[in-house]
């Protein structure tokens, strides 16, 4: 499991960050005496930092500065100031990147994914899905079944993804457009129910009629 | 001053001059000095007296001249009493003087100003940053909602952040060098961080945004694009009609780059349009759906024209808008 150690000042945000980061299947690690931070990090090894900039006392630069020294770690900036300024300060002191309050919660996400694995620490993301009969080649853009296989459009490819990444749950409508909204599609419902008939179509020339079942009011269950 | 001035300004004294004149000449006539005598006086004395009157109006034309030259040189143009040179009369000396005192009673209240101006504009930004920490906790807080509770909640949340941005903006507009960071950003990436600030908004108003030929690299400060595209975004989602679609792409117009923001929304009025960008406008569509506050489109020119992007818009009622973003080339990018 990967430690992730949480440098934040305003305690909702940090016990909340903490309880997201451990559903997401990390081990945060949450500082909250913020003196000798980079002993603090020597000891625990983390294998990232979120560092808020605008700690109470001292200057986030520089801190980053004695951390990058004490050991070599991603550190992922955080940071209420917008000041392009800022931005470029951080990323020469060796952030790895910088994102901005209030950060959307995919969004963090992604980009601490992102960190790990261009450090090397994270696994590699997942190329092929498979459930339920099904295999989706995520690069090739490609479902096959039963030997045979189908090619899909980019947007059939994220709804079927993303239904792949939860098996046998409902995705409600609107989950499924916040998760093609998060890869730069940006759909509405209308096209949402067109594509998803097309993906049915697909499904079906491949022998699989009723994969995608629809539960009324609620969403699709793979 | 041209010289008709000057002596119509000095009708007085010539007259006074022409009077004394008159009676000195009657009372030596009338005690026996010849006409003859009186003419060579007269000969003597006028050349005298207007050579002065000549010489009287070159030196105050110079002076003029002078003080017009250091006017133009000023920069603040409010400090001309300081730098202007003292005149000489006694009676100028002491209008000077008061003038004087005068722009600099003006001088400190100007900086008085400024400074508080400069802390509010600090306050502000100081608020924004503070309230952030609040919203960052409840939008993570908002993660363990049930999905429509917790979209319609992001959503208000979002909209909190809108209007905060606005106000930030609004205080940095002010003083726009302070922040300004041009460098090369990618067009395509200032539209995804643009639609990613309001996504909550677009998707709640059902709209689908299409982005085509985005792919582009432009000079600019990235934040500042971002927040001025996010306008057209608010706006394109809040004038909308049946089924909303937001069309982004950007076309090379010489060595710029022009990006079109396009929907096909409800317009404008063409005899409104000429006035949207104008701070506090409304129009009908504003006040027929409420909730306009008439600074989006403002705070969008007065960006714009630091930023030194084209601004422009088109529209027809019924049909949509486009708004047109034309993004500098590098060459022509002035020192900010």
């Amino acid at each position: 499991m990967q430690k992730i150690m949480i440098i934040e000042d305003a305690p909702a945000v940090r016990e909340e960050l903490a309880l997201l980061l451990e559903n997401e299947g990390y081990l945060p690690l949450a500082v909250t005496d913020y003196t000798e931070i980079p002993k603090q990090a020597q000891r625990e090894h983390p294998d990232l930092i979120l560092l808020d900039i605008g700690l109470p006392g001292q200057d986030g630069f520089s801190l980053c500065a004695a951390l990058r020294k004490a050991l070599p770690v991603p550190v992922i900036f955080v940071t209420s100031r917008d000041a392009g300024l800022d931005e470029v300060r951080a990323l020469s002191l060796g952030g790895d990147d910088y994102i901005t309050k209030p950060y959307s919660v995919p969004v963090l996400l992604a980009r601490i994914k992102a960190v790990l694995r261009r450090t090397g620490g994270g696994p590699e993301p997942n190329d092929v899905l498979e459930a339920k009969g099904l295999c989706l080649s995520l690069t090739k853009g490609v479902v096959s079944a039963k030997g045979k296989t189908a090619e899909l459009t980019r947007n059939e490819l994220q709804i079927l993804a993303c239904l792949m990444t939860h098996p046998g749950q409902i995705v409600s409508r609107g989950d499924l457009i916040d998760t093609l909204w998060d890869n730069q599609i940006y759909i509405d419902d209308n096209t949402l129910s067109v594509n998803m008939t097309r993906l049915r179509g697909k499904l079906a020339a491949l022998g699989l009629p009723d994969a995608i079942k629809t539960r009324r009011g609620m969403g699709y269950q793979l | 001053m041209t010289l008709g001035e000057f002596l119509a300004n000095r009708m007085g004294r010539i007259a006074l001059w022409l009077i004394c004149a008159g009676l000195a000449a009657l009372f030596l006539f009338s005690t026996g000095t010849q006409p003859g005598v009186l003419v060579i006086l007269l000969l003597v004395f006028l050349p005298v007296f207007g050579a002065a009157q000549l010489w009287d109006f070159y030196r105050q034309r110079a002076y003029l001249r002078e003080l017009e030259a250091i006017w133009d040189g000023l920069d603040r143009k409010y400090l001309f009493a300081e730098c202007a040179l003292r005149p000489q009369g006694i009676y100028e000396r002491r209008l000077f003087d008061l003038t004087r005192r005068a722009g600099r009673a003006m001088t400190g209240a100007v900086s008085d100003a400024e400074a508080s101006k400069r802390e509010y504009r600090e306050y502000v930004e100081r608020w924004v940053h503070e309230i952030k920490a609040p919203i960052t906790a409840a939008r993570l807080l908002c993660r363990d909602l049930d999905g429509d509770t917790r979209r319609k909640l992001t959503g208000e949340l979002a909209q909190i952040e809108a209007h905060i941005e606005r106000a930030l903006f609004y205080a940095r507009a002010e003083n726009p060098e302070q922040d300004c960071l041009f460098r090369q950003a990618n067009l395509g990436e200032i539209a995804s961080r643009a639609i990613e600030n309001h996504r909550a908004l677009l998707i709640q108003s059902g709209v689908r945004v299409e982005t085509e030929h985005l792919d582009v690299t432009v000079y600019t400060d990235e934040k500042w694009a971002v927040f001025l595209l996010g306008q057209l975004l608010q706006n394109a989602a809040r004038y909308r009609s049946g089924e909303p679609v937001i069309t982004l792409f950007a076309m090379p117009l010489g060595k710029q780059i022009q990006l079109v923001v396009q929907d096909n929304g409800i317009g404008i009025p063409a005899h409104e349009l000429p006035r949207v960008f104008d701070r506090g406008f409304t129009g009908s569509n504003g006040r027929s759906r409420g909730g306009s506050t008439g600074m989006g489109l403002y705070l969008c020119r007065k960006l714009a024209s630091f930023l030194d992007l084209g601004l422009g818009i088109v529209s027809r009622e019924g049909e949509g808008t486009a708004v047109t973003l034309t993004f500098p080339a590098k060459e022509n990018l002035t020192e900010l």
